[in-house]
């Protein structure tokens, strides 16, 4: 176990700093002065001079990018062109919103596709329960997030009036009330506040969810095949086990472990949901504010915010693959 | 017999059953129907880019100051309604279906034609030239698909042609991962072996026996990777870093849309269902093809 997840993490390291010379490359290598895109092509060659210096970008190379590799371990992403604040706050500051938003339409992806997928791997080849069900997959599938985001705002902002339009409620607020303990002695403000986050967060959890159920649901589906198809499944009705039992106590169970897996790929295809459903719906995160960095020419600050999204989906990976070892006791031998 | 009966809905008997009969009109319906389907509408968008000029019945750039923003069907002679500038929605959306396959088609080729070599030399030929390209190519994998064609896209700027090499470039890795892992089977195959025998170098084998024999596999999942190259285009002119505007794609239309959702939420619903439905006639024949090709199923 323990050679495992040393292996592990000495395979995670060069990832990691792989992907972050990936960055590096793309944002200092490639054409395009950043200066040029912040001040503009009017600007005269002083001023350009002074920008040039002032962020660093007349050092050779190779300094820069150790430099770069070196404060990014540190979480120090240089400060905002814009506004001049440290990326690492905007960063601390957007991550919550991105969080919530990643968990509730997990939420919304799990409850929604785990059940569909177990319920047409069940009924496989079931004209009125498996096709309907996969066929609501693959439009699912195939509908892009933003879209879905639109229809909904359309409808049950626009038109019900139901859900606000933009806006992601006072997240940091009910995360100070948590930290200040003001959350227990102001419950009452407290839940007000939580709902109106909640209010805000019920769409882009709906849209985001939704589209992420469908790969869910085929994932699940096709891990659920493999199950049944086992040899223990097979022992199990052989030895007389009542049907219910032998898709709840044994089937579902062992179909956890392949769905695990997901658990990355699911991360990853989230993050950059949030990307878009963050813009869908102008609420506040980390997607939100890559999008709104790269507008604006912003490079520390979206360098940052791609650093941080490269970081969280190596090291979910790298956490997956460690629980996987837990879960499935043959692994730690390898 | 009565404990296999009990086992009924799911037993592996019944599926074999249920797998062999294709002469039988339901199987064959349901081997052909998903196929036919993605088939007919990936035609269909093909015909519709190719004769967008003869089809849009007028230039996606003109405008008509008499009718802004106006709703599907509320003037004759524009069918699906105008934007903001008076143009003609429908011929907007005829002429974003070249921008939708063109950066579809063409950035899949890339990927394929850049990741597949690299691929089988990497399964083939193993060792270090493996690792590298293994290597490199799994901290490309880091990257899901948008984000990194958004890296790079951002860096080169936004254009057709930057867009393409962006989503080639950000597809690549599957291609090389796939063919890698197609080429360590068939490394181990009688017929590569007999290849060998009769004096066959490395690049003869590699490019007379391996690639023939994982093409079909590859061909089925780049038909699925269309589908995710064509999400991508529309989420990259969707967050304003595609094509940049006038040119019509359906994520920009849909992203100036945006602005007017509560008056004329039309513009959104029809570049939003343009890119389902491309999105999903690939889907469609990329799993159906699968489904038919799989060796697996082919086995039961």
């Amino acid at each position: 176990m323990f050679q495992y997840v040393l292996r592990r993490l000495l395979i995670a390291v060069p990832m990691l700093l792989g992907a972050m010379s990936i960055v590096f490359v793309a944002m200092r290598v490639l054409p395009g002065d950043p200066c040029v895109a912040m001040m503009g092509d009017q600007a005269t060659s002083g001023a350009l001079a002074d920008c040039t210096r002032n962020l660093g970008l007349d050092r050779p190379l190779a300094v820069q990018y150790v430099d770069y590799l070196w404060r990014s371990v540190q979480f120090d992403f240089g400060k905002s062109f814009r506004q001049g604040y440290p990326v690492s706050d905007y960063i601390a500051r957007m991550f919550p919103h991105t969080f919530v938003l990643v968990m509730a339409s997990a939420v919304v992806a799990a409850l929604v596709g785990i059940p569909i997928g177990i319920v047409s791997a069940l009924k496989r080849r079931s004209p009125l329960i498996d096709y309907p069900l996969r066929i609501i997959a693959l439009l699912g599938l195939s509908m892009p997030v933003f879209w879905l985001g639109i229809l909904l705002l359309i409808v049950f902002s626009l038109h019900l009036d139901l859900f606000p339009l933009i806006g992601g409620g006072d997240l940091d607020g009910v995360i100070a009330m948590i930290g200040s303990g003001e959350a227990f002695t102001y419950p009452q403000d407290f839940l007000r506040a939580v709902g109106d986050v909640l209010h805000h967060l019920t769409l882009p959890a709906l849209a985001l969810g939704f589209t992420l159920a469908a790969t869910v649901s085929r994932l699940s589906r096709s891990a659920m095949l493999e199950v049944i198809s086992q040899d223990y499944i097979r022992t199990a009705r052989a030895k007389g086990q009542r049907e219910r039992l032998v898709v709840y106590k044994h089937a579902l169970r062992n179909m956890m472990v392949p769905l695990l897996t997901i658990i990355g790929i699911f991360v990853a295809i989230a993050l950059t949901g949030t990307v878009l459903t963050e813009t869908v719906f102008t609420r506040p995160g980390l997607g939100k504010m890559l999008v709104d960095a790269i507008g604006a020419r912003d490079y520390p600050l979206a360098q940052g915010a791609i650093t941080v999204f490269t970081m969280i989906i190596i090291v979910v990976n790298l956490v997956v693959d460690l629980m996987y070892a837990v879960v499935d006791p043959r692994i730690t031998f390898r | 017999m009565a404990v296999v009966r009990r086992a009924d809905p799911v037993d592996l008997a019944g599926l074999r059953a249920a797998e062999e009969p294709r002469s039988t009109t339901r199987g064959r319906l349901r081997r052909w129907l998903p196929i036919s389907i993605g088939l007919a509408l990936a035609m269909t968008m093909i015909v519709v880019a190719a004769a967008a000029p003869l089809i849009a019945p007028l230039s996606p750039s003109a405008q008509f100051s008499d009718a802004v923003l106006k709703g599907p069907g509320a003037i004759d002679r524009h069918l699906l309604g105008t934007d903001e500038f008076g143009r003609d929605l429908l011929s907007r959306i005829i002429w974003g279906a070249r921008v939708s396959l063109e950066v579809g088609l063409v950035s899949v080729a890339f990927a394929f034609a850049l990741g597949v070599p690299l691929g089988i030399v990497a399964g083939v030929i193993g060792g270090r030239m493996e690792m590298l390209i293994m290597r490199s190519s799994d901290m490309l994998m880091a990257f899901p698909t948008l984000l990194l064609a958004l890296i790079i896209v951002t860096a080169l700027g936004g254009s057709l042609a930057n867009e393409m090499l962006a989503i080639g470039v950000a597809l690549t890795p599957n291609f090389v991962r796939l063919a890698r892992s197609l080429a360590l089977t068939i490394r181990e195959q009688d017929y590569i072996l007999a290849a060998r025998a009769l004096g066959g170098g490395q690049l003869r084998v590699m490019a007379r026996h391996v690639f023939p024999n994982a093409l079909y596999a590859l061909v089925v999942v780049a038909t699925l990777y269309i589908a995710t190259a064509i999400r991508t285009e529309a989420s990259l002119s969707f967050l304003g870093l595609g094509i940049p505007p006038p040119t019509p794609s359906w994520g920009n239309i849909l992203s100036e849309g945006r602005q007017y959702i509560k008056c004329c939420p039309w513009l959104t619903t029809f570049s939003g269902l343009a890119i389902m439905a491309a999105v999903l006639a690939f889907n469609l024949m990329g799993d159906a093809l699968r489904d038919l090709l799989d060796p697996r199923l082919k086995g039961e």
